[in-house]
Order: C-alpha cells, then sequence, then structure tokens
C-alpha cells in the first residue's frame, strides 16, 4: 500500500485542506450506531400500582387457560422494556393516561382501586375501555390489546407451546390435509 | 508500473456483481484485491440470528422506532430489522443529501456481500425484448448488446449458483438453466388455472428464485429448508450471496485479498495512458487515506455507489469527472415503480394449508405490450410478484375466547404486486453536493429522480388488471391498494454509467468497460441503459462474468 503521507498529500491535492476535518473525525472514535438497547428499562414509566394495574389487564387479554398466559410468558416486563426503550414517548401516553381512567373507573363503579378488582371486574373495565366508554379507551384498549398479543405470540412460550415451531421445515408441501395441523404454526 | 503491483486487479465492492468479478478474475488466474466499504460478515459464523425465534432476537426481531427513526429511516423502506441491521447501511452515519433535490430512497447495505444478503433472490434473464426497446422506441440510447449476448453468460452464472424455477418456452421471459420450481400450493394451482383460462395469453407461473431445491455439495450448499428467514443470512447457502458462493470460489484460488472497511472515494487517472492509475480509500475504522494500483479495476460498488465514485473522480478544480466526455455520467437513473397491490379470498379448499415457508411463490409476467398491436397507453410494461397463503385468525375483543379464536387459520388468501419499467430519462440525474460531504470526505449525492406519466398510467393499468384478473379468477372481496411511489424504493436502481455504442452518448461500451479509460469496467446497475420489468440482479452476474472474459483477453493480448 501506499504510505499514508503520500496518500494524504494526493487528496490534499485532489479536494483541498478541507478534506482533513472528517478524515480526522473519521479517524477518532467512530460512534456506535443503532445497537439496540436490551438492559433493564432505562425509564421507571409506571407507579407500583400501575404495574400491578398492566401486569392484571396483560393476563386478562391473554389469560391462562391449557397454556400459559401473559404473565408466565413475560408479557408485562416485555411491555415496560418496549415503552421505556423501544418506542417513541408518544406511543407511551395512552397506556399511562388509559391505565388512570380505568383506575377511575374502578372507583366509580367499585370504589376500590383497580389494582384490587376482580378478574371479572377487570374484564368490565377493559370491555368498558374497548367499547370507548371510558374517556380515550378504545384509543388504550387497541394500543394496549396490540402490545400484549406481540408480546405473548414472540415469546418463548407464545412461539413454542401456544403455537408450534417448526425451525427447519426442511420441505414443502403446498396441499397438507388441516386435520394434521395440531397448533398453528409460528411464522 | 504494473510489474511492481501487489495485485493484478481491484475490484470495488463484494456484493453480486463485485463477488461475481472476484470469483471470475482469480480463478483467471490474477491476483485480486477486493474492497468493501462494510464490516466483515462471514459465511455461517456471522449469521448472528441464523435459525432463531424472535424471542432470542433484540427487541423481539422488531426494529424499535426511535432507532428506525435515528439510523434506519432510508433502511426501513428496505425490509430492515433487528436480525439483520447488521447488513445494512447507518443512514446517520453514511448519509446522502436527504433535503436536495426530489425524494428518493437509497436503501444501501453495510457489509461485505452487500446487496447479496439482503436481495430478493428474484432471479430472471431479461428477454430479447428488453435490450431491443430503446432502439425500437427511440427512447433513452440503444443497448451494445442484445439476449444473444448474454445468453451463454447466463447460462454459466446459472449453472453455478442455482436457480429454481419452472420452464415455460415464453419468448417475452425466457427460461433459464433451471433447478426445480418452488412448487405452487393448491390455491395457486387452482387460481392459475382460472386466470389463464379467463385471460389467453397471460400466465401464472412460479417463481423464479436462487434460492435452490437441489444440492450442490461441490459448493458445501444445502437446497433450501423452506424456513423463509433468508434476510437473517442462511447457513445453508441456499440462496446467492457473495458469502455462500462467489467469496468461496475467490478463497480457494489462494489470490484473493479481501479487505473489509475500505471506502473507495475515486480513482486516480492518467491522462496520457488513458488509463485509471490508482484507487484511493478511507480505512474507516483508522481514517488513514490509503491508495492502491492494478493494472484492472472493476467497479461493482452498486449503481449509485459507482456513480458516485466515477463522479468524484475528478481533476483539481474541475466538476467534471474523467469518465465523463459524454456528458451522460450520473443520467437516466431508473428504479422500478411499484407499490400497487391486489389481493382478494379464495373460496373453498380449506381442508388443505401449507407446510413450510417459501421464499417465493408465484410471479405474473409482463403481459403488456408483448408485440401485440393494442393501445393499452403507456410503453412497455409490468409483472406481478405474489402468493396464496392461510393466515391464523384474528378474533377481535380479548381473552380466553380470543386466544381460542387465534388457534384457527382462516381461509385462503392471495395477494400480489406488481413491478414496472421505469424508462430512461436523461433529466433523472445524480449529482454530488457542491458543499457537503460525509466524515470520508466524500462528497454527498444528491437526487433528481421522478416516475413520469408513463409510469404513473403503467401503475393505474396494474391496478385495474390486476383486480379484474382476480376477480374473473373467482376471488371474492377483491381489493387494491397503491402507495406513494418514490423512486429508489423497489431497491432496483439501476443507470447512471450507461452502456452503448458511442463513446459521445454513452459512459461505457458493450463489454461494460469505461469509454474514457480502457482498464476500467463498471458491471453493476450503473450499466444499465433500460431497465425491464423484472429483477436485474442475474444479468449484472451474467455480465460480470462476461466483462471479465473480456478484460482478462484483452489484458493477456496486451491491450489493456
Amino acid at each position: 500500500m501506499m504510505d499514508r503521507r503520500h496518500a494524504l498529500a494526493g487528496m490534499v491535492a485532489m479536494f483541498g485542506a478541507g478534506l482533513f476535518a472528517p478524515l480526522a473525525r473519521a479517524a477518532g472514535v467512530i460512534p456506535a450506531a443503532g445497537v439496540i438497547d436490551q438492559g433493564a428499562p432505562s425509564l421507571q414509566l409506571f407507579t407500583p400500582d400501575q404495574r400491578a394495574l398492566m401486569t392484571a389487564l396483560c393476563e386478562r387479554i391473554l389469560p391462562a387457560t391449557d397454556t400459559p398466559g401473559a404473565i408466565e410468558a413475560g408479557v408485562p416486563a416485555y411491555i415496560e422494556k418496549l415503552l421505556a426503550d423501544w418506542s417513541v414517548a408518544e406511543d407511551r401516553d395512552p397506556i399511562i393516561a388509559g391505565l388512570a381512567e380505568i383506575d377511575a373507573r374502578s372507583w366509580q363503579d367499585y370504589k376500590i382501586p383497580a389494582t384490587k378488582a376482580s378478574a371479572a371486574q377487570h374484564d368490565a373495565l377493559l370491555t368498558l375501555a374497548m367499547n370507548d366508554q371510558i374517556p380515550k379507551g378504545e384509543e388504550f384498549f387497541e394500543a394496549f390489546r396490540q402490545m400484549v398479543i406481540v408480546g405473548y405470540y414472540t415469546s418463548e412460550i407464545g412461539i413454542t407451546q401456544e403455537r408450534e415451531y417448526l425451525p427447519v421445515p426442511g420441505e414443502y408441501n403446498g396441499a397438507f390435509p388441516y386435520s394434521q395441523v395440531n397448533k398453528v404454526y409460528s411464522a | 508500473m504494473a510489474s511492481t503491483d501487489r495485485y493484478d486487479a481491484i475490484v470495488i465492492g463484494s456484493g453480486i456483481s463485485g463477488g461475481w468479478a472476484a470469483k471470475e478474475l482469480t480463478e483467471k488466474g490474477l491476483r485480486v484485491l477486493m474492497l468493501d466499504r462494510g464490516h466483515m460478515v462471514e459465511h455461517g459464523e456471522d449469521y448472528t440470528y441464523d435459525g432463531k425465534p424472535a424471542y432470542e432476537v433484540p427487541a423481539r426481531n422488531i426494529m424499535p422506532d426511535p432507532i428506525k427513526q435515528s439510523d434506519y429511516f432510508i433502511a426501513q423502506h428496505g425490509y430492515v430489522a433487528p436480525s439483520n441491521q447488521a447488513f445494512y447501511n447507518n443512514d446517520r452515519l453514511n448519509p446522502y443529501d436527504y433535503g436536495a433535490g426530489s425524494k428518493f430512497y437509497w436503501i444501501r447495505p453495510g457489509a461485505v456481500g452487500g446487496k447479496s444478503l439482503i436481495w430478493g433472490r428474484w432471479s430472471f434473464r431479461w428477454s430479447p425484448a428488453d435490450f431491443e426497446a430503446n432502439k425500437r422506441e427511440g427512447i433513452g440510447g440503444d443497448w451494445p448488446i442484445r439476449y444473444e449476448d448474454l445468453v451463454p453468460w447466463y447460462s454459466y452464472v446459472e449453472k453455478y449458483i442455482g436457480v429454481s424455477g419452472s420452464r415455460e418456452k415464453l419468448p417475452y421471459l425466457p427460461d433459464s438453466e433451471f433447478q426445480p420450481p418452488m412448487p405452487m400450493n393448491i390455491a395457486e394451482k387452482w387460481m392459475k388455472q382460472r386466470l389463464e383460462t379467463q385471460f389467453p395469453g397471460r400466465k401464472m407461473i412460479n417463481a423464479r428464485l436462487s434460492n435452490m431445491t437441489e444440492d450442490k455439495p461441490e459448493q458445501n450448499r444445502t437446497k433450501c429448508q423452506l424456513r423463509n428467514q433468508c434476510g437473517n443470512g442462511c447457513s445453508f447457502g441456499a440462496y446467492f450471496s457473495t458469502q455462500a458462493v462467489t467469496l468461496p470460489a475467490a478463497r480457494a484460488t489462494g489470490r484473493l485479498t479481501l479487505r473489509s472497511d475500505a471506502v473507495v472515494t475515486n480513482l486516480d487517472y492518467d491522462p496520457a495512458t488513458k488509463k485509471v492509475s490508482g484507487v484511493r480509500f478511507v480505512d474507516a475504522k483508522t481514517g488513514q487515506a490509503e491508495t492502491v494500483t492494478a493494472r484492472l479495476v472493476f467497479l461493482c460498488a452498486s449503481t449509485l455507489a459507482s456513480t458516485q465514485i466515477l463522479m468524484n473522480s475528478r481533476p483539481a478544480g474541475s466538476g467534471k469527472s474523467h469518465f465523463d466526455s459524454s456528458g451522460t455520467l450520473g443520467r437516466y437513473i431508473m428504479d422500478h415503480i411499484f407499490r400497487v397491490g391486489v389481493k382478494g379470498d379464495i373460496p373453498g379448499m380449506e381442508e388443505f394449508i401449507e407446510y413450510g415457508r417459501r421464499p417465493g411463490a408465484i410471479y405474473v409476467p409482463r403481459f403488456r405490450n408483448n408485440g401485440d398491436s393494442e393501445d393499452v397507453g403507456f410503453k412497455r410494461g409490468y409483472g406481478y410478484q405474489g402468493g396464496a397463503y392461510r393466515e391464523p385468525s384474528k378474533p377481535v375483543g380479548f381473552g380466553a375466547s380470543m386466544k381460542q379464536g387465534m388457534r384457527k387459520y382462516g381461509g385462503w388468501k392471495f395477494q400480489m404486486g406488481a413491478f414496472g419499467e421505469c424508462l430512461p430519462y436523461e433529466d433523472n440525474y445524480v449529482a454530488l453536493s457542491p458543499d457537503k460531504t460525509d466524515r470520508f470526505g466524500m462528497p454527498l449525492m444528491q437526487f433528481n429522480v421522478t416516475f413520469r406519466d408513463n409510469e404513473m398510467r403503467m401503475m393505474a393499468d396494474a391496478r385495474e388488471q390486476g383486480e379484474k384478473m382476480l376477480r374473473a379468477a373467482g376471488l371474492t372481496n377483491v381489493t387494491s391498494s397503491v402507495r406513494e411511489h418514490v423512486p429508489g424504493d423497489a431497491i432496483h436502481e439501476m443507470g447512471g454509467a450507461r452502456m452503448g455504442a458511442d463513446p459521445r452518448a454513452s459512459v461505457l461500451n458493450q463489454w461494460s468497460q469505461a469509454h474514457d479509460a480502457s482498464n476500467l469496467f463498471v458491471t453493476d446497475g450503473a450499466q444499465m441503459a433500460s431497465i425491464s420489468c423484472v429483477n436485474p440482479s442475474l444479468t449484472f452476474m451474467a455480465l460480470t462474468a462476461r466483462a471479465v472474459d473480456h478484460a482478462v483477453k484483452e489484458m493477456k493480448a496486451g491491450r489493456v
């Protein structure tokens, strides 16, 4: 290779001295780019009560049945991380606001905080939100439901227990009998 | 000077074209230095997320909005995900002049292997008509080659890489040397029969893919395992990539030196000999500038990066490139126009479903302006890529009943999207920013590329005909959609240093060789004088192998 001094002299002739500022920057520390933070949530978005309510509502969206539910699948922790570090700030507002409205409605209807409400009462509160019968209810419900569904069906439990994962199908059958499908295949 | 060079040839870029150039040059006995601006990705071992389910990929393999907005705001249009982001350009660190000119998505790779790691793998021969249309219609410049010139080279690369597809004997979509096709599913077979009956002359055929359906043990490659996770990198080597195919071949000769993180900025030129006299690059890790020399230079940095490097190769104080005596450098930029989709429901057959995940399904080849005289209101044509599939049901509500509801599949659905040919326009051009440079001192690219009436009329027709075909085939709930047509979005950008017989009107000759420098060959998409409506990568491979063959003969004859 040509030696550096010679090369740089050539570059000056080609571009003028202006080149050296960016070159010098390039020679220094290159910023880490696009690294996805996988640590603990960098923000505490929820109060302990909000976290308890959010967790309970996750399980009402996707409850344990013959397979584990949202809590066992780690959905609440996923949502905390998602909102803290993997979403833009505007995505947090409807969730925080919706939890507050649900709590307010719980006080109104049941005279207890939503964290103390029963599963049936949580279902009733979620239904009100779904039908937009509490302020900004539908906005909360749609966003929250989507996060729970994504979190669940991308979890290990969702992919390998609720659904069937075929890491290496190895073959293609375009007329496979549906009767032989036990579970939906994970994508 | 040649006797002191450590290398006989320098290949700039390691993507689909660069990999082929390195393979062919080294196999012909030349010592080759291959430079790539991206970081190293080794086959297999650097496919970090190959085979990993979503829960083992950062952020469940959904690109977080903050990073998308800060670092991948262009790449997001090109299917970037956490599992493959290492293969993509970082749009913040390596920008173009986003504010200037017209809206364009320059979707770039950022690793060795280039777009061979992120491509869609659809592999078609271009047709005789594709190479004749410019002349026949008096649009753009005539190709200095014809389909027949490429036939042996198509065969050569197809046999090596492995292309799956069905023999159809269509004059407007020549067959390749095929491995067996990816099969159609039962719903697609049903639809094919009805569509072809309703529309004589129109066809629905198997996808043509560089995903293999037969093993190539001599290349340590295994056929497609039907995972449809190609974008994560395929350790089976089932699809064509530099890493799986051309790099091992070049390395096996013992004559390849590969240097990653080497950002080529410009080429030195010797006006006395009319040759490239040096390749200048900056080491992205250290910032150190270097110059290397060799008898032959293959510029395969991609359509736009090659054009940028050529434009940035100019005498001090001049705005005009050494390689632009024709005045056409940077002009006739094209991309396929797309983002028109049609979909519908296929009735019945619910006792069947797919097992396995294909990397591609069906193709409806161009049926407009195939030599018939019907006036359809625009020139050239379009094809559709699509397929039939069943998805899990999407029940509303929440709770145990919703969970139960999601355990079923819905009925068969079909969808396809159109890819249309864009005409070559002289005033669709790229330029270098007069005052903005990137961190390597490279002037930023500016885009002035728009789709015109012909392309818009074509897409309107694609939408209308698509709906018509789906309805006539018996689909229900047929709908269509159109999204913003942004040049670059199809990632099939071509042109900028077009081929032509006339040195006064083209940058390259019929051998992909620069009119202004006999030792410079540009064998990527920059050389294309028109863009067909089918995917281009296979043609880049064929043109590259052909150019190497010519270059080495010229070198041995002492003319280069």
